[in-house]
């Protein structure tokens, strides 16, 4: 137990959590975030980290115009995360172009505010001279530019810069109760999952910032929400296999993409109302034939490419009924219940910063604090500056794609790892080929970026995320979670075993092709050489791999 | 261009490369083509016989126990098949089989005693090897470098796990504590353990030291004397008996740096089990390589199967290709063991299992035809579980002559045999099973294709 006081607490650790945990910190909130799991662990996590113009939601004008300053402000204050990727929609129907011609006016309203050109239509002589994989017989397609971002280390860096506000951050703290007085809620009860502990925080408000838990967690707090929840599925191939981004119309007439991301590209989207319990949800063989089917058409050869893995999350969606999902707003909610609690749906990525504003705003009115919201301003941790790439890898000598892929995940704060390595040479060692990584980034983040767990590592570092899911980078980097965190040499295995758990989760629906080799060494190297499938130790079992 | 042999063998790993070896040396023209590196130069270099029966959880404590229980269980298992045969009655059916699998242990032994993968261990009992991590697997056969016979027998020894400085394969730290908490649960020595880094720098640099180049510097006769300087104050801090090493003693001098390093450390020295890409692994190869060649047998390497031609149930050509030049191989028999997904003898997606060669039927673990499967469909929920996963089960199934059988369970052509991990039937990852079966099964297929052979001469 304790009595630790809070103007907020936020329960949440995704975008929006994370977003609103900043927010209310600069604003001079005592504020407390509470995260069942990791920073970033569940919807967010799965997202294709676009940060979109809203081009898609043109018949919502103010959402374009929210969702294009946002992108304006995510470039100013985490341009160390961010990339420009330039996009086409190869048409292979003339009646595409006519119908959907409202996207070039629409797109071209807000571009130069995010300095991109027009949305232009190209010739298919152009089309096939940027992307030669496009199917030839494309007649047109317009082009465009998007931003992205990567969505682990926004959410990361939000945590972190609220924590040098003051904010404190618990990860693995899962909130079971809620404290009242006379109907209004007064304190948080939460079990530490790290110490098996109960807690109480006592508070003035709560911020439920909990995605596709927020109609449970409201419950919890007795009070109603709704929220339509929307499974999408991606799929992740090994490499960048297309030059740029492509888009084009699915077999049910709705747009998906396929983006070159960091290493990979990712295929998605799916959209589906579902039921399913978030822990457990996975990606189903019919959406990904529905992803490659519909990719197919523009990209021929896409079956060609190598799938490593699937990922699937929850849209918390605005709970509006009767129109199929991509006619549900892609605005947000904020709902006072009136009771101490302050609820979210809907959103999107982009507009985190916005809703935290919105949020925060509402609570610092009754608080009647007068600060403003500065996070549209103020720089997150790593973008205070420019980063010389050249200049450093002659400085440590490291070469330069490992250093420009830490640069794409620290900025400035990428020196404090590159100075481990002066004391320790031998920490300048890949520990993730595919990415890479190397282990004073892994240590250093063991040390300031409280993961716990190898999955942890993964958000934190994008390590495990390339073609070996992995294979190879499982044992070496559990040994160095080991020593930094003084484990036993029971819980290493069981870190390793949880992570090829988590891995597997992604892998399984999608295992075809050459990830059958990829498999067939994994099993090679932690069943057959390590023996771990017959480890005694304590795993617990994971909530998709519940029998059915 | 044009050659002609009595056999052509489609893979070079164990299973392929033990077929090649037991040909050439009954006097058989033998013709091998390989592709690239083999998986068994992935392998931890320890020859597995039987380790679990699936979904089992407690060990065989030897080969025997282990094949009795497989021909009893599962008829239809690759060393079950050893077990058809027109001299075989129902009451020595175990028997012969164990026999033919102490015949293939024994020629192993035999045949690769003056490489540089000399073996240690013998059919009569299974032993348990330590690995990089600190956990311990069951196998039959490892190489001499990689045991001690009294480590985990004498109540006083101490064991010291000693890594190198930027390898990051392995970490003595971690490994101890693993290992000590497995021992002492058990309650078995070594009760004491302890760790400690060394440092190597190959070409002068400390980070991304790999094993192999860990290896080949250990080669160089100066190395060892380096290495020994650096690691006894720390054998005689902790009073260890006993030293324990990542795979990495050499590729030429393992054994004889090992003996080496003993007599001037004054403590046994022995290489744990690794992962790919690994030392152990590659001196298996490399000696078995050596054992085909020396038998006489001929190896394209680089080379890989394009197409075949078969006239009334034979193949007569098989036509392989390089970078430069294609092959047109004329051949009387083959063999194929050119192994599972890793070796490319079998490849899948969303339409089906194929053997990527013949386009020969592919079975699944339940022996129903695999050519329509959906690969996902045949895994399991769990990622690393005593179950394993059924896809790894998938492959050929074979006459008691160890030739594959088409939809009608004839033979596909009277003169194709097959052997390693394209069988069906088995998963060698949670059985422990692998380099064994791939040894037995191209002893056997070797044997059924002389026979052939001879009598078509």
């Amino acid at each position: 137990m304790s009595d630790s006081e809070y103007d907020v607490i936020v329960i949440g650790g995704g975008s929006t959590g994370t977003a609103v945990t900043r927010d209310c910190a600069m604003r001079g909130l005592r504020t407390l975030l509470l995260e069942r799991d990791d920073i970033a662990s569940a919807t967010v996590g799965t997202c294709a980290g676009m940060i979109s113009s809203g081009v898609k939601y043109r018949r919502e004008p103010d959402i374009m115009k929210m969702c294009s300053s946002e992108v304006v402000y995510l470039n100013k204050i985490a341009r160390h995360i961010t990339m420009k990727s330039p996009i086409i929609a190869p048409l292979l129907d003339l009646s595409l172009v006519v119908s959907d011609s409202d996207y070039l006016d629409a797109y071209a309203e807000h571009a130069e505010e995010r300095d991109v050109p027009s949305m232009v239509l190209i010739t298919p002589e152009a089309t096939l001279e940027l992307e030669p994989t496009v199917n030839p017989d494309v007649i047109a397609s317009a082009y465009y530019e998007e931003f992205f971002i990567d969505p682990f280390r926004l959410c990361l860096l939000q945590a972190l810069d609220a924590r040098n506000h003051g904010a404190e951050i618990r990860t693995y703290c899962e909130v079971i109760g809620f404290e009242k007085s006379e109907s209004t809620i007064c304190g948080v009860k939460f079990y530490n999952r790290i110490t098996g502990q109960t807690e109480i925080a006592s508070t003035k408000f709560v911020v439920n910032a909990s995605g596709p838990w927020a109609s449970k967690l409201a419950r919890i707090g007795g009070v109603e929400l709704d929220i339509r929840p929307n499974k999408g599925t991606h799929l992740i191939f090994d490499r960048r296999i297309v030059n740029i981004g492509i888009t084009a119309k699915s077999v049910d007439g709705r747009w998906i993409y396929l983006f070159p991301h960091e290493n990979t590209t990712v295929l998605g989207t799916t959209a589906l109302d579902t039921w399913e319990d978030p822990d457990s949800l996975v990606a189903s063989f019919d959406e990904i034939e529905y992803l490659l089917q519909s990719i197919e058409a523009v990209i021929p050869s896409i079956r060609e490419a190598r799938i490593i893995r699937t990922m699937a999350g929850i849209r918390p969606l605005v709970p509006e009924w009767n129109i199929p999902e991509d006619k549900v707003t892609r605005g947000y909610q904020v709902i006072d219940h009136e009771n101490g609690m302050v609820s979210f749906t809907g959103g999107k990525l982009v507009m985190c910063r916005h809703m935290a504003e919105a949020v925060t705003d509402v609570i610092t009115k009754k608080l009647g604090v007068t600060k403003k919201c500065a996070t549209q301003k103020e720089p997150l941790p790593g973008n205070e500056d420019d980063v010389d790439i050249e200049e450093l890898g002659a400085e440590y000598g490291i070469n330069l794609h490992t250093l420009e892929r830490m640069r794409a995940r620290r900025g400035t704060e990428m020196v404090k790892i590159l100075e481990m390595t002066k004391d320790h040479p031998e920490w300048k060692t890949s520990i993730c080929t595919c990415e890479p990584v190397i282990e004073a980034e892994i240590r250093y983040s063991i040390r300031e970026e409280f993961p716990q767990t190898l999955n942890d590592l993964r958000r934190r570092l994008r390590l495990g995320t390339g073609p070996c899911q992995g294979t190879f980078c499982t044992y070496k980097a559990a040994a160095i979670l080991s020593e930094e965190l003084d484990l036993e040499g029971d819980d290493f295995l069981v870190d390793i075993l949880d992570f090829r758990a988590e891995r597997w989760k992604g892998i399984r629906p999608s295992m075809r092709g050459e990830q059958l080799a990829q498999e067939e060494l994994a099993q090679g190297m932690y069943a057959c050489v390590a023996n771990l499938d017959q480890s005694d130790v304590d795993y617990d079992t994971k909530p998709w791999e519940e029998r059915l | 261009m044009a050659l002609s042999c009595d056999l052509l063998i489609l893979g070079g790993g164990m299973a392929g490369l033990v077929a090649g070896s037991v040909a050439a040396e009954s006097g058989i023209s033998t013709l091998l083509i390989r592709k690239g590196e083999s998986a068994t130069a992935y392998s931890s270099g320890a020859i597995d016989i039987i380790g679990y029966l699936p979904e089992a959880g407690e060990p065989f404590d030897s080969p025997k126990e282990g094949l009795a229980a497989i021909a009893g269980l599962y008829p239809l298992h690759p060393y079950s098949i050893l077990g058809y045969n027109e001299n075989v009655t129902p009451d020595n059916v175990v028997g012969v089989i164990v026999e033919r699998v102490r015949e293939t242990v024994a020629w192993l032994k035999k045949n690769l005693k003056n490489t540089v993968a000399p073996l240690y261990g013998d059919f009569k009992r299974n032993i348990f090897p330590i690995t990089i991590l600190g956990t311990t697997k069951p196998t039959c056969l490892i190489q001499k470098t990689m045991y001690s016979t009294s480590l985990q027998k004498e109540e006083e020894s101490v064991l010291l796990f000693a890594g190198f400085k930027g390898n990051v394969d392995f970490n003595p730290a971690v490994a101890a504590k693993t290992y000590l908490e497995d021992r002492i649960s058990i309650g078995e020595p070594p009760r004491k353990v302890g760790h400690c880094t060394l440092q190597v720098a190959p070409f002068g640099k400390s980070y991304n030291v790999s094993s192999i180049e860990l290896a080949r510097h250990l080669d160089h006769e100066s190395s060892v004397d380096e290495l020994v300087k650096q690691l006894k104050p720390h054998v005689e801090q902790l009073g260890a008996t006993h030293v324990a090493l990542p795979p990495v003693l050499g590729v030429k001098h393992a054994l004889s740096n090992k003996k080496d390093i003993q007599e001037k450390l004054g403590a046994e020295v022995f290489e744990l089990l690794g992962f790919p890409p690994s030392v152990p692994g590659l001196r298996l190869q490399l000696a078995l390589d050596e054992v085909y060649r020396k038998k006489g047998g001929r190896m394209l390497i680089g080379h890989e199967a394009l197409s075949y031609t078969r006239t009334e149930k034979l193949v007569t050509n098989v036509l392989a290709r390089t970078n430069r030049r294609e092959v047109n191989i004329e051949t009387k028999a083959v063999i194929l063991s050119t192994g599972k997904y890793i070796g490319g003898g079998l490849s899948g997606d969303e339409n089906g299992i194929r053997e990527t060669i013949f386009g020969l039927m592919t079975v699944t673990d339940a022996y129903q035809s695999a050519g329509g499967i959906v690969p996902s469909h045949y895994t399991n929920r769990f990622a690393l579980s005593p179950e394993g996963h059924p896809i790894n089960s998938c492959g050929l199934t074979l006459d008691p002559h160890f030739r594959p059988v088409d939809e009608d369970g004839v033979e596909w052509a009277s003169n194709l045999f097959a052997a390693g991990s394209i069988l069906a039937g088995y998963d060698y990852s949670i059985e422990k099973s692998g380099l064994g079966i791939a040894a037995m099964s191209g002893f056997s297929a070797a044997q059924n294709a002389i026979d052939f052979i001879k009598e078509v001469s």
